[in-house]
């Protein structure tokens, strides 16, 4: 008797547990808003290795990935020089000096100079200038007709910042 | 003799630093040789040729006249060129190329000690002047350089120092600077691996480049030096050597130089030029002659094919010799600043085992490693403006060791003191002209 009393509860138990256990769940999606990720230049503390430095470089002025061969190549002349910086130049002088890199007109610089800034900002740097960068490269293209897209982009490419992420 | 102790007059060095010499300079260029890559006492200064090495009795000689004095072997050469008609290969001795050897002229040290019996150890030792036995490839040297201590204390511009590599292999294109705290790259020296710099690769890489004008580079550099001083890069952060602007312009323009020179043919080379070694001594040669540096040290390695060809490794020693003797004529007769204004030291980084491998060449010679005592038993030459006729020490006599080559230099330009305080050198080195 005793034990058949212990049974119905624990029956009774088991079954109150298995409907509160079979309630609907709601249907609950979650969003998550667009946003881009910039990067801090403070936090660049990682430099570049020479065949990260060139692939990147290369993919960005080219839109097209280096060849393991070209990049094998040319890792190892800039290896060669002493002072990398000297051979990343040199190196970069000869991209210059072909004819399928994907850079914008010297007109579409001048046409606005205030997003070509920030746009070499973003495309280099992958952040968005100061107020005093974006001063600076306006007000130094503006006055020196002489400058062109290939001396902006020389200068992003080499710099130390470039060689940083 | 001379000696390390004159005080010279204070001078202020281009950092606005004001300086007191420690002592005389001796002369106004130093040309430092790492000879060859590990050198067997008996065949180059004991000049035995194949009477130690492969029981050929009565085949003793020297096959290194250019450096050393004494008659060459007139048995079973094969160290020379190829005279062709069926004549032995390597029959006929390159001709000597100065007028009196080295030996006859300069210093000889007859018996130093090495350091390791490795090759990156060696030539760090030659390098740094220290006693870092712990080095690693793949890595810079642990402590400073040549280059560090003269850009440091001499106050010598970057385009005053230079290291011509033999190739990127072994880890050579690394020494042109430590990342010591106290010195590092922004005193490192200049530096090309030049057979791959100038050679075919390079073209390649580096040969269509842009001849940018001085208006062109002008509003680049300011732009990236804007752009350099907005992220703040910090000096322990550097991972490659320091020059200036006009510096790097005048290194590009050298690059396109020799590219344009190469195409005319008017690279200089040694008559004979067969090997890896006389590559990189022609383009030591065109450093030389274009930016007259105040210390350049080049490396050779060809006489290594010893460990497997010991045929081979006597050509490439009778080369050695005779692309240095080369090089040391040509300073003397083409370049006009540094004749008799210059001092070539010569060493080897290290020598050569006394016992042979099993490795049969040719003609049937055995091949040296190196890895027992004998290979650590090493020699050097100076030869040059205030370096007296001498010979300092003997077979079973050590005098020196390769550590002291860099205290050296430094007594040769005048800072032997502020060298020799820095805590990273052998305690136990010092001048060799305070060995003599």
């Amino acid at each position: 008797m005793h034990n058949s009393g212990k049974n119905i509860t624990a029956a009774f138990v088991m079954t109150m547990l298995l409907i509160a256990g079979c309630t609907k769940e709601k249907n609950v999606t979650f969003g998550v808003n667009d946003k881009v990720v910039y990067e801090d230049k403070s936090l660049k503390t990682k430099r570049k290795s020479d065949a990260e430095y060139i692939s990147i470089l290369y993919t960005n002025l080219y839109q097209v990935p280096i060849s393991p061969n070209q990049l094998y190549k040319t890792q190892n002349v800039i290896y060669s020089i002493g002072d990398r910086n000297v051979a990343n130049e040199m190196v970069l002088s000869n991209y210059f000096n072909t004819s399928t890199l994907k850079i914008p007109k010297d007109s579409e610089m001048r046409a606005d100079v205030a997003a070509f800034v920030e746009k070499c900002y973003k495309r280099f740097f992958l952040r968005y200038p100061s107020e005093g960068e974006k001063t600076f490269f306006i007000n130094y293209i503006n006055s020196n007709p002489n400058v062109s897209v290939e001396m902006v982009y020389t200068a992003f490419s080499v710099s130390d910042e470039y060689q940083y992420y | 003799m001379v000696t390390a102790g004159t005080v010279a007059a204070p001078y202020i060095l281009p950092t606005g630093r004001m300086f007191a010499r420690t002592n005389a300079p001796k002369a106004e260029y130093v040309v430092m040789v790492m000879f060859a890559g590990g050198v067997r006492q008996q065949e180059s200064v004991l000049q035995r040729y194949l009477d130690d090495s492969q029981e050929v009795t009565g085949a003793a000689g020297n096959i290194m006249p250019n450096l050393f004095t004494g008659i060459a072997p007139d048995r079973k050469i094969v160290y020379g060129t190829d005279p062709g008609g069926g004549a032995t290969r390597g029959s006929e001795p390159i001709p000597r190329i100065l007028s009196q050897s080295m030996e006859d002229t300069g210093a000889v040290f007859k018996e130093m000690s090495a350091i390791s019996a490795g090759h990156y150890v060696g030539l760090n030792t030659l390098i740094t002047g220290s006693l870092g036995t712990a080095q690693g490839l793949k890595t810079r040297p642990k402590y400073p350089t040549i280059f560090e201590y003269l850009r440091k204390h001499a106050g010598f511009a970057a385009l005053d120092t230079w290291f011509i590599a033999n190739g990127l292999g072994n880890s050579t294109p690394l020494l042109n600077s430590s990342k010591n705290e106290d010195y590092g790259l922004q005193y490192g020296g200049n530096m090309f691996a030049a057979p791959y710099t100038f050679g075919g690769v390079g073209r390649e890489i580096l040969g269509n480049g842009k001849p940018y004008s001085r208006a062109d580079l002008d509003p680049m550099y300011f732009m990236k030096n804007f752009l350099d001083q907005s992220f703040g890069l910090n000096p322990n952060q550097l991972e490659t050597i320091k020059n200036t602007d006009e510096e790097k312009t005048k290194i590009k323009e050298f690059i396109r130089a020799v590219f344009q020179r190469q195409d005319q043919g008017l690279i200089p080379r040694p008559p004979v030029s067969d090997n890896g070694d006389a590559v990189t001594i022609s383009y030591a040669a065109e450093v030389l002659r274009h930016f007259k540096p105040k210390f350049l040290t080049l490396n050779m390695s060809a006489v290594d094919g010893c460990h497997s060809n010991f045929t081979g490794y006597l050509r490439s020693l009778h080369r050695a010799d005779h692309s240095v003797g080369w090089l040391w004529n040509y300073i003397q007769n083409n370049i006009p600043e540094m004749s008799g204004k210059t001092i070539m030291i010569i060493a080897p980084e290290c020598g050569r085992n006394l016992n042979p491998n099993p490795i049969l060449d040719e003609n049937d010679w055995y091949a040296y490693d190196h890895s027992d005592a004998n290979a650590m038993r090493v020699w050097s030459v100076m030869v040059g403006k205030n370096v007296p006729k001498i010979s300092v020490g003997s077979e079973g006599n050590k005098v020196g060791k390769l550590t002291d080559i860099v205290p050296t230099i430094a007594d040769i330009f005048g800072v032997y003191d502020e060298v020799k305080a820095s805590p990273y050198l052998d305690p136990q080195s010092k001048s060799l002209f305070l060995r003599m």
